[in-house]
Parts: C-alpha cells; structure tokens; sequence
C-alpha cells in the first residue's frame, strides 16, 4: 500500500476557534431579544453574538474566573449546542416563525457548527475539574466506604436555601430559585437517556429503570417534568422551555451541561456514575428541605409534588445507583474503573457547591438594589473628581432598547447623564434609574437594562472594585 | 473502613490512624497519601526526597528507598480537590484519629519538576 494516512487530531487555532463561536451565535434565532422573556417558543436563546469575538474559549478557565461573563456565554453556547439533540416542540400551534426557527435549531448547519466548537466550550468551562487528582488503590470496599459516607452526613440547609429565608424578599427569591432548576427539570433525565443506548450488560437495563421512573412510567401526569411545570406554575412563574433564558444563572447552566457533557461523552461514562450516585443521594434531603421551604415561603397553594416525590423515588435511586449501577459495573469492568466514578462524584459536588454559592450571592445582589443605587453618588463623586480614573464607555440608546442579560468581570459603575433606565437584577428585581442616578453594578453578577424614555444617554467606569473606591 | 477528610497543606496537613500519622505527597508524577514514618526505623518520610530518578523516596535517617509509583498505584485510595483530602484507610472505622501538621520535603510538595 503506497498510501500512508495521516490522521491527526481535529484542533482549532483560537482565532478559527472564534470565528466559528460567532458564526454558530449568529444564527438569528440566536440574537439579542426585545422582551426579557421567549414566549412559547424552544429554539430562542440569546447568545448575544456581539461580544463573543472579545471572549478567548481557547483554554480552560480558571476556578476563580468561573463566574466572569466568558463561563456565562460558553455555558449559553453549550446549552444550545447540547439541545440540538432533543426534541422540542412550543406547547400552541406551531406558527410561521415556529416553523422557521424549528428549521434553523434543527439544521445541519447549526448541529455542525455547534459540534466543531464544543469539545473546546467543554474544556473551557469544565477543564478546571482536572485539578481533582485520585490516587491509591481503590477497590470495592473502600469505594463503598467512601460513598456511604455522604448517605450518613446530616441534612443542613444550602446557602440558597438560607438566602431564599432570610432574602428582603422570599418570594422572588424562591422564583428566582425556581427558575434556575427549569433548564434541567423540564428535560429532567434527558442527559441520563444519552446512555441508555449502545449495548453494555445487565447495568443498561438497570440504567433504563431509573429512566422510567422520570419519566412516569409513560403517563405523562406522573412525568417529573410535569410535576416540575405545576411547581412553577402554582409559584406564579410560566413552564414554556426557557422562558426565563436571561435569567438563568451562569452555574445553574453548568448544573444541566454537565450532565450532558458526560453523557455526550461516553468516555466518561463512569464518572457519570459517580455524578450520578451524588445527585440522588443528595436530592433526598434536598427535596425533603425544598419541599418545606417553599410551602414556608409561599404557603399551601404551591404545588410541592416534585419535591415530595423524589424524597420517596430518590431513596430508591440512591441505593439502585450503588447497588444496581456501581458495584455491579465494578464487578463487570474491573477496579480500574473506580478513579473514574469517584472523580465523578467530586466532579458534581464542586459544582454543586459552585452553584450554591453563586445563586445565594444572586439574591444578595437583588436585595442589596436600593444600596447599591445609593453607592452611585459616593462612587461618582470619586470619579467626577477625577480621583478615580476607569475604563469608560459612553452610550446612547433609544426607548425600549433592551442590554439582554450579562455580567462584568470586575465591578462597574453606572451612571446615568440624561434619560430613564430600568436597571434589571433578576427576575422580578429591578431599579429605577433617572438622570444623575445611577448603580454600582457588581463583579459577576447577572443584570441587564431597559431604557424607559425617548433616550438614555448613560455611563460605565470599570472601576474593578467598587469599596476601594470609598475609602 | 475509615474514610477521613484532611488538608492536602498547611494546617491540618497530617491525620494521625491508630499510631501512624500520614500525609498528603505531591510529586512531579503524581500525588499520594503518605505513612510519614518509614517502616524501617521510624524516619521521618515526609521529609524525604526524591531520588535522582525523581521515583523513589529516599528517608532522610537511613537512606531506606520506597516506590513513589508504588505509593500513587497500590498505597491508599483518596481524592484531591483544592486543598481537601478524602482518604479511605483500611481500618475499622472506630479507630482513634487526630489531626495535626507536619512540614513536607520540597520533594513532597510538587516543588521538583518530572524528569
């Protein structure tokens, strides 16, 4: 054979690799979005293709930058490059512009695009994971030993769950909660059924039970995503599939990609496992806690069933997920398999932990609108004077442009010199802002804007941290 | 078993199971828990280097050699993230323990690049 192959690894430079993240965010049902809302319809999400070609997804992120606006729009990206795979449909009638963006989510282009860029988006938002090093020789004991030791850790409340009671303002702060679950309750087990396929053994049929019980035994009444969609609407919130897009939490997104990205991995097939075992063991207490809490913050008249029942079936997919899964792919494969499904389950817990703490940070930063709003005169003060000198952009928009959700990797300064602006912090969450007024804006913290007169002419000074400002 | 949390550095860096206290290594090729006393004479293995090959450790009182790979490959199970060790010890999980802090060799701190 005179022909010798060459077969190298695929690889993007970080300028092709930008390119082709703008090319896939630019798709129309993509851009910026004139409501704060997708009403009814699943392929709208906005990307806000305009700033990708500033963000470098070309290397892992660090831990500490998890939060900065690059992790939120990789983590939107992925998202959206992840659902291609799933069948959505708008709950009404399927009208022109349903039709022709059903097209475009669906289209060759858009999956081809999506899947050049995601093993990069996947390193760059999950790389810093690889920091978790297992060592030693684990066997099936120690591995039991090991897992067993969070089923008996007692249930203690969440930062989340602490915010949410002691919040200025419980109920937007459990929605706001609420809707941070949407992108993973309402496909509930979508990313589980990733590995329902292939042919593996007695565990695929184990796995395929699990499955079952999400997703109702085939009534649909009794399909976790159906009980998910009467928590919310009893909590006044809409269940049409992201809805609330903007106000969806950086980490919260990564809770639902991750899965995906173990599940549209299959090399990492085990650690799901341990992610897997992490989450059910987990959610039993969680529920049991969410179930009250919600009940607490909103009285008899929401619907808690989601809750109450994965306090009962998790019980049982904690111990099948050890029992059933676990051990017996452990059996089947060899100890060798066992780093894997403990990386897995640290894997998931730092991110749960990451999340925890990002959305109790969230309600903090929505209770704390009025101060920050009074923060403005010192803050602006220090900056006309020229004793602060920041990075500045002037702007000028028009009624009703709408800035669509994002966050700044430093505290910012807002300023407004003429017009009306509805500074947005959250679902349910906004400020006023009228000339002269302003707001400091914090690092990391998801906001956005609509402008309430005939035109807003406003500033922003990077100022990076808004307290060394004040003294 | 015995699984305990400890620190990978710093305070609380040593877990003392029964009379054997350990530690948490890193070297250029991979991390381990370490007993911190040789099963010679007792040396201080956490202060021990590397040899030139950078695999084995060499204890610092009688120059007794141990397998660093040896250690990574079939020594204790556990899990690093961030500054937090779990480790399962095979132990009945009553066994006395106590936490305290030993300095590490800059062999044992990651300090030492691979070969």
């Amino acid at each position: 054979m005179s022909f010798t192959p060459n077969h190298t690894p695929f690889e993007l430079d970080p300028a092709r690799l930008s390119e082709l993240a703008l090319d896939f965010a630019s798709n129309p049902i993509y851009l910026d979005n004139e409501e704060w809302q997708n009403t009814d319809n699943p392929y709208r999400r906005q990307l806000r293709p305009q700033i990708i070609k500033y963000l470098n997804f070309s290397t892992p992120l660090p831990k500490e930058d998890l939060l900065d606006y690059s992790a939120l729009a990789a983590n939107r990206l992925l998202a959206t490059v992840y659902e291609t795979d799933m069948m959505f449909l708008p709950k009404g009638p399927m009208t022109a512009e349903h039709w022709a963006d059903f097209k475009s989510f669906y289209s060759s282009t858009n999956r081809a695009r999506g899947e050049m860029i995601r093993p990069y988006l996947e390193r760059h938002v999950f790389g810093f994971l690889d920091d978790i090093e297992v060592s030693g020789e684990w066997t099936k004991e120690s591995l039991v030993a090991y897992l067993g030791r969070l089923r008996d850790q007692p249930s203690v409340p969440m930062a989340s769950e602490k915010a949410i009671r002691e919040s200025s303002d419980p109920k937007r702060a459990a929605r706001n909660w609420l809707i941070q679950f949407a992108p993973d309750f309402l496909s509930e087990a979508s990313p589980m059924i990733r590995n329902a396929m292939g042919y593996y053994g007695p565990v695929q049929s184990e796995w395929f039970k699990i499955i079952i019980d999400e997703y109702g035994y085939g009534v649909h009444e009794s399909k976790h995503s159906t009980l998910f969609e009467r928590t919310m609407t009893s909590a006044g919130l809409s269940p049409d599939l992201h809805r609330y897009w903007q106000y969806y939490l950086t980490s919260s997104l990564m809770m639902s990609n991750y899965f995906h990205y173990l599940g549209r991995n299959h090399e990492h097939f085990f650690r799901y496992l341990g992610a897997l075992y992490y989450t059910e063991t987990t959610l039993v207490d969680f529920c049991e806690r969410g179930a009250d809490l919600l009940t607490e913050v909103f009285g008899g008249e929401v619907d808690v069933e989601y809750f109450t029942e994965h306090v009962h079936i998790d019980t049982h997919h904690g111990r099948m997920a050890l029992e059933k899964l676990i051990l017996p792919i452990v059996e089947q494969c060899g100890e060798a398999v066992i780093p894997e499904i403990v990386r897995g389950f640290e894997e998931y817990r730092a991110i749960a932990q990451l999340a925890d703490d990002d959305f109790a940070t969230q309600v903090a930063w929505m209770d704390a609108g009025p101060q920050n709003k009074k923060l403005h005169d010192p803050v602006w003060k220090k900056v006309e004077s020229g004793e602060v000198t920041a990075p500045v952009a002037y702007i000028v928009e028009p009624r009703g442009e709408l800035s669509n959700t994002h966050q700044h990797d430093g505290d910012e300064l807002c300023h407004i010199a003429s017009g009306t602006m509805k500074f947005v912090s959250g679902y349910d969450s906004h400020q006023i802002l009228e000339a002269g007024e302003g707001t400091v804006i914090w690092r990391n913290r998801l906001h956005g804007a609509i402008i309430e007169s005939e035109e807003c002419v406003y500033e922003i000074h990077s100022v990076g941290d808004y307290r060394a400002c004040l003294s | 078993m015995l699984v305990l949390t400890f620190a990978a550095e710093g305070a609380g860096n040593c877990v003392e199971v029964g009379s054997v206290p350990y530690v948490y290594a890193r070297t250029a090729r991979g991390a381990f828990v370490l007993p911190a006393r040789c099963s010679h004479r007792g040396g201080p293995l956490h202060l021990a280097d590397l040899d030139k090959a950078g695999v084995r450790l060499v204890c610092p009182w009688h120059g007794a050699g141990i397998s660093a790979t040896r250690l990574i490959k079939k020594g204790i199970p556990a899990v690093r993230w961030g500054n937090t060790v779990t480790a399962v010890f095979p132990v009945p999980a009553d066994t006395e323990t106590s936490t305290g802090h030993l300095p590490l060799s800059r062999d044992l701190c990651g300090m030492r690049a691979a070969n």
